[in-house]
């Protein structure tokens, strides 16, 4: 939220003067948060008791109406379904048991979590997703990697498997389907910040740019810039970690922002798609984040990051591999609308490009 | 984005949000002066939080066209690697299984039990790493942190001497003048440039580690920190497992960083240690679950029959799969069955 002083560069036709920015700050209010966590009425009382009460009663209606703008407009049950139908569709993630178990693929607006202990294959099932995703969508995919681990090698070695003949001639397009992954390595919580920053800025001029369109956005791993961070009394740790949830999820879902503000635009997108064949799609995607497995009782595993973060992902998916060979297997941990504990298996390919 | 997002001391992070500064756009076109009258500090202090905020992807120039300012893309990244030179073990079998050798950019885990010969291979990687271009090389140098008293100078003078040997035997046909050759690849030369350090606590450890970005920017050339062994301090005396698990994972984001900017390779070294797994106690690496995913490939090292194998445990990019090595006199070594007899004897 901006600061009270700030209100006139935010568009605002009637911004506050500056007799109530005085008088404001003279009580402690600075930002339309403090104004919002003040009383109101305790604050028209005391404008009252000013000689320029009027003239400050009209500034508190100001940011009242101002704070009115800012949220989002309501919707019924019914745009929310025909939203869903239109915009949040299933992402294959090429790997056929996952998506057998998932119905068809990553959930678009959503967060997916795989979790699973060190070398069962997460990181193998986040590069076979980007490649399929931008394979078959022709569409980007962002890739935040944390731990070194993405290996082009692998994405190329996965798009030749999706279509052989690119094996063979290694020519512009597998340039240009490479070319759409879009990997950062990212070391800590605060360079996180700043990337998913600017992609949410990215993202939302995106919309009327139309070439490929970002589906995707995989974060491997996420704990490994919480990790440090967190335990001991450190509750700033904790608060930047869930607020990097709530900024993912909100990512995932800004797709839905947009459809809310212009429900034409939508409509007008879908002209656009019959037009240029109709694999174009909105904004944002599925987003996939990988968390590790930490000691837990006795010779137990469970995720890491806790309580706490359990609540952040819609989806969460357990990953785990036979000893020492390609079989893994996938169990549902939570899900929006699946039975905890469906389990399928798969093999992760072996052989190399 | 929050200022709470932002690389700020907590104190500066409190007087901003006291002074009504909670989002980045209500910092961006403020002058330092005026910001310093209004948090109440030295205007080079101000400066300093304007500048932090300055250097997000938001303000800066960099971001352009990309979608995320600083990414670069998959064919790209291949493009690269396939230029990207490996730093070979010396062992035929052990390079084949890692696709070359030890890739820079890359975390590697080396472990096993005591014997089975992690301080030799963390040397003889020190030493191959300075084979120079001509040669098939690197031509770079090495940072050895020693955190268990067991560099031995005199051993690597001789794996030295073996490595020019057996460089000298491969290219002896090519070259008019060996002598002057064999003077410039001196022993001396390659002992020169490994840079060492002795950590004997956990802080001296996470001290030299902090240290490394500014001494690697420092000295460019450098392509491979061994730390020989990342375990033996926090191993002991430890009573806060959180903190040690803060402390393990922090020092692992930075050696990951380290890496990557640098495009070096870092080589960790592990000790083992019993594990109660279905039943039974199994040999596993030290530092526990959390610490298993700080690195991007892991090796491990085992004794099969009377022959040492390593054996990938977790890479993205290569399977798993074992080769026998051996240590010799000159370091590690293709595993030669004669070799193995005289060892036995």
């Amino acid at each position: 939220m901006p600061a009270l002083n700030g209100l006139e560069q935010e568009e605002v036709t009637a911004a506050p003067d500056s007799n109530f920015q005085r008088f404001c700050a003279a009580h402690g209010i600075l930002s339309v948060e403090d104004f919002l966590l003040h009383d109101v009425y305790a604050l028209v009382a005391l404008a009252e008791r000013e000689v320029n009460s009027e003239e400050l009663k009209q500034g508190i209606n100001q940011v009242l109406a101002f704070i009115d703008t800012q949220h989002k407009p309501w919707l019924n049950g019914l745009e929310l379904l025909e939203d869903a139908r239109q915009n949040k569709h299933l992402l294959p993630t090429g790997c056929q048991g996952l998506d057998l178990l998932l119905k068809g693929g990553l959930l678009e607006g959503q967060l997916t979590e795989l979790v699973g202990a060190s070398s069962c294959g997460k990181t193998q099932i986040c590069l076979l997703a980007a490649s399929n995703v931008t394979y078959k969508h022709m569409s980007s995919v962002v890739y935040l990697d944390t731990c070194n681990s993405f290996s082009p090698k692998r994405v190329a070695y996965f798009i030749g498997v999706l279509n052989p003949t690119l094996k063979q001639v290694r020519c512009g397009i597998l340039e240009r389907i490479m070319a759409n992954i879009l990997c950062k390595s990212v070391f800590n919580i605060f360079e996180l910040f700043d990337t998913l920053d600017q992609l949410q800025t990215k993202l939302r001029d995106q919309a009327r740019s139309s070439d490929h369109k970002v589906r995707l956005l995989v974060i491997d791993s996420i704990s490994s810039v919480i990790a440090p961070i967190l335990g001991g009394n450190m509750a700033y740790g904790r608060s930047l970690m869930i607020s990097a949830g709530f900024l993912l999820k909100r990512i995932a879902y800004e797709h839905n922002l947009s459809v809310l503000v212009i429900l034409v635009s939508s409509a007008y997108k879908e002209l656009i798609n019959k037009c240029i064949g109709g694999c174009l799609d909105e904004n944002v995607a599925a987003c996939v984040v990988t968390n590790h497995m930490v000691g837990g009782n006795v010779g137990s595993l469970k995720p890491a990051l806790g309580e706490s973060w359990k609540g952040v992902a819609h989806t969460r998916l357990l990953l785990s591999r036979v000893n020492r060979t390609n079989k893994c297997s996938i169990s549902v941990l939570k899900h929006p609308s699946m039975a905890r504990g469906n389990s399928v298996d798969f093999l992760i390919p072996e052989e190399n490009f | 984005m929050e200022v709470s997002g932002l690389p700020l001391s907590a104190s500066q992070r409190a007087k901003l949000a006291s002074a009504g500064y909670t989002t980045l756009s209500s910092l961006s076109s403020i002058s330092s002066q005026h910001l310093a009258r209004d948090l109440n500090v030295s205007n080079e202090e101000a400066l300093q939080i304007l500048n932090v905020v300055m250097r997000t992807g938001r303000f800066s120039d960099l971001a352009g066209a990309s979608i995320v300012a600083g990414a670069q893309s998959a064919w790209d990244m291949l493009l690269e690697e396939e230029h990207n030179k490996h730093i070979t073990t010396s062992c035929g079998d052990l390079d084949k299984i890692l696709g070359g050798g030890i890739s820079c950019k890359e975390v590697t885990e080396i472990g096993g039990i005591p014997g089975i010969g992690k301080t030799q291979l963390g040397i003889q990687l020190a030493i191959n790493v300075q084979i120079p271009f001509d040669y098939g090389g690197l031509g770079g140098k090495a940072i050895y942190i020693d955190t268990e008293g067991s560099f031995m100078a005199e051993r690597v003078f001789q794996v030295a001497e073996g490595c020019i040997e057996d460089m000298l035997k491969l290219n002896v046909s090519q070259l008019k003048d060996l002598e002057t050759l064999k003077e410039k690849m001196h022993p001396n030369t390659f002992l020169a440039n490994i840079f060492y350090f002795r950590a004997c606590s956990y802080t001296e450890q996470i001290a030299v580690i902090n240290h490394l970005e500014k001494f690697v920017s420092e000295h460019k050339d450098v392509r491979i920190v061994v730390i020989d062994s990342v375990t033996f301090h926090f191993r002991q005396d430890f009573e806060d497992m959180a903190l040690r698990t803060r402390l393990l994972s922090g020092m692992a984001s930075k050696l990951m960083k380290l890496a990557k900017q640098f495009s070096l390779a870092v080589v960790i070294l592990n000790q083992v240690t019993m594990k109660f797994i279905d039943g039974s106690f199994q040999l596993t690496l030290a530092l526990g679950d959390s610490w298993s995913h700080a690195c991007t490939n892991r090796v491990i090292l085992y004794w099969n029959g009377n022959e040492r194998h390593a054996y990938i445990d977790k890479s993205p990019s290569l399977r798993s799969q074992s080769a026998p090595y051996a240590v010799t006199s000159k370091g590690i070594r293709d595993v030669v069955s004669n070799c193995k007899r005289i060892r036995m004897m």
